[in-house]
């Protein structure tokens, strides 16, 4: 579905990711690990537009949409659920998630979306009128997942979405993620939250200073040594650098 | 005549006076706020600190001139062709200016509209020359009195036409999809973008929009006044000053920020000293920064 062929992607002279190619198949559940500074967040915003790769090329369903706008990508399918969430803050949970469905012209089915999604997270219908920035960490989370739904998505990149959530939260939050890919959605998540977003993967790759070291199936990455020692602190030994 | 009575007459005379002064710090409110707003929108959604904005207020001023004077149309016709210029002229200077100027430094962009602000300045003066000039009104020339108050009936419309100018602006940027693509916008362009909102044509609208309504206040205020090509530098940087009391980016700041601003000039130079009328709101600002430095009604934000 989606396919990453050489990647390149600079901010100025600084390279974030080098050469990076993998590829997310209709209906996986494929994560990208690594540690801060890796270049995951640097892929997604690749992927979703908001940055233009130097080089390298981006398909998704088989059309190129290497460089092309925020705009045109979202109309293809691809949504995106930025890191820390990025609600908008003095707009309501009501408009937030009317932004969500700013490019459908469907009122009714939005309307049917919307509706759905209240009924999926009650607190959200419950602050409806409030503003999303008055709302908990959890609550905003949940906001911004639905934000995200909202466009109805086939491919949703998640980036960090447990950074800095309470632990229950964290686990509810992987929950959502889980059920959105067993409805049918394609789903890229990037997290740093090793451990959590490998059980829940069919596949992973490992992400080291802009360049892919290690990918393959989930379950086998869990139990891959170097892994359990640099991203899931098992091993006694002690990651170097 | 017992002592009691010339006070009470005199008790009358200055609350008719304030009476007065207030009904005349309304009115100029309007066209005070209209200026505000425009600017306001511009550098809530731009980050561009619009140093046109008084230029294209003189431009609405001169267009009506132009239309009224020498050409001889309609007034009210020429209100709404100097409104639909100013827009015009905003959308030019975006496009032509900081669209090329995104990724340049707030410097580079400062001084590119300082530019265009000097540039625009001259051209006025080449055109119409630095004669002041005046513009007829269609209206009564004797005012609406009542009681003791009065105002012109050109004011009064002034000040409909502001109002209603205000309220459309409040509809479009609160109940409109636009509006709600500005808001997002304001407050996230990045995750704006990722819900699909084009953001220069976003920055074009708001400019455009900002200019418009400077224009409709210099096209308003013109017949009031008179029209001179450094009549921007004032109403800059009066609106500058109503952003800054009302917080950088509010349209609701802006709003009672252009109130109180009148308020205080027309209180201040009716009660104090006249000639220091231009000054009052400035000063009344400073005290308002000293005590609430992000201003008013700076938008409450949770930081995490």
């Amino acid at each position: 579905m989606l396919t990453i062929e050489n990647l390149d992607c600079r901010y100025g002279q600084v390279i974030a990711v080098s050469g990076l190619s993998l590829e997310i198949a209709k209906g996986e559940l494929v994560t990208l690990i690594g540690s801060n500074g890796a270049g995951k967040s640097t892929t997604l915003k690749a992927i979703s537009g908001l940055l233009k790769p130097s080089a390298g090329r981006i398909l998704f369903e088989g059309v190129d949409i290497t460089g092309a706008s925020p705009r045109e990508i979202l109309a293809r399918g691809i949504a995106h659920c930025p890191e820390g969430r990025r609600v908008f803050p003095q707009m309501s949970v009501e408009e937030n998630l009317e932004m969500g469905s700013f490019l459908r012209r469907d009122a009714a089915g939005i309307a049917a979306d919307k509706a759905r999604l209240y009924e999926r997270f009650p607190i959200l219908l419950e602050r409806r009128t409030q503003a999303a920035g008055t709302l908990s960490g959890g609550e905003q989370q949940m906001l911004a997942i639905s934000r995200a739904l909202m466009s109805r998505p086939k491919l949703v990149l998640f980036d960090e979405p447990s950074l800095g959530l309470a632990p229950n939260i964290v686990e509810r939050t992987f929950d959502i993620i889980r059920q959105i890919r067993s409805e049918g959605t394609t789903v890229a998540l990037v997290e740093q939250n090793a451990y959590a977003a490998l059980e829940l993967s069919d596949r992973a790759y490992v992400l080291e200073q802009g360049h892919m070291t290690l990918s393959g199936p989930a379950r086998g990455l869990l139990a891959d040594p170097h892994v359990q020692s640099a991203y899931l602190g098992t091993s006694d030994a002690i990651p170097v650098n | 005549m017992r002592p009691g009575a010339l006070d009470r007459d005199q008790r009358r005379f200055s609350l008719d006076q304030l009476l007065q002064h207030g009904l005349n710090a309304i009115i100029l409110g309007g066209t005070y706020a209209l200026l505000g707003i425009g600017l306001t929108l511009i550098f809530g959604i731009m980050k561009v600190v619009n140093f046109t904005h008084g230029e294209v207020y003189a431009f609405g001023a001169y267009v009506m001139f132009a239309l009224v004077m020498p050409l001889g149309v309609n007034f009210f016709v020429a209100l709404v062709l100097a409104m639909a210029l100013g827009i015009l002229l905003g959308a030019a200077i975006e496009l032509l200016l900081l669209s090329r100027l995104r990724d340049a430094d707030i410097d580079t962009t400062m001084l590119v509209m300082i530019g265009a602000w000097i540039a625009m300045q001259n051209t006025e003066q080449l055109a119409w020359t630095g004669v002041a000039h005046s513009i007829k009104n269609p209206f009564p020339p004797e005012p609406l009195v009542w009681g003791a108050l009065s105002v012109s009936w050109n004011r009064l419309f002034v000040f409909a036409v502001a109002s209603l100018l205000i309220a459309g602006t409040y509809y479009l940027v609160n109940w409109t999809k636009f509006g709600k693509a500005l808001r997002a916008t304001f407050q996230d362009r990045d995750t704006a973008a990722l819900m699909g909102v084009r953001i220069d044509r976003v920055n074009t609208a708001t400019f455009a929009l900002g200019s418009g309504l400077a224009a409709a206040a210099g096209a308003l205020l013109g017949p009031v006044f008179v029209v001179v090509p450094t009549m921007g530098d004032l109403a800059a940087s009066k609106a500058f000053a109503i952003v800054i009391l009302g917080g950088l980016g509010s349209v609701v700041g802006a709003t009672v920020g252009g109130f109180i601003l009148a308020f205080a000039e027309e209180l201040g130079s009716g009660y104090i000293s006249s000639g220091y009328r231009d000054a009052m709101g400035f000063v009344l600002i400073i005290l308002i920064l000293l005590v609430r430095p992000t201003g008013l009604f700076a938008l409450k934000e949770r930081i995490s």
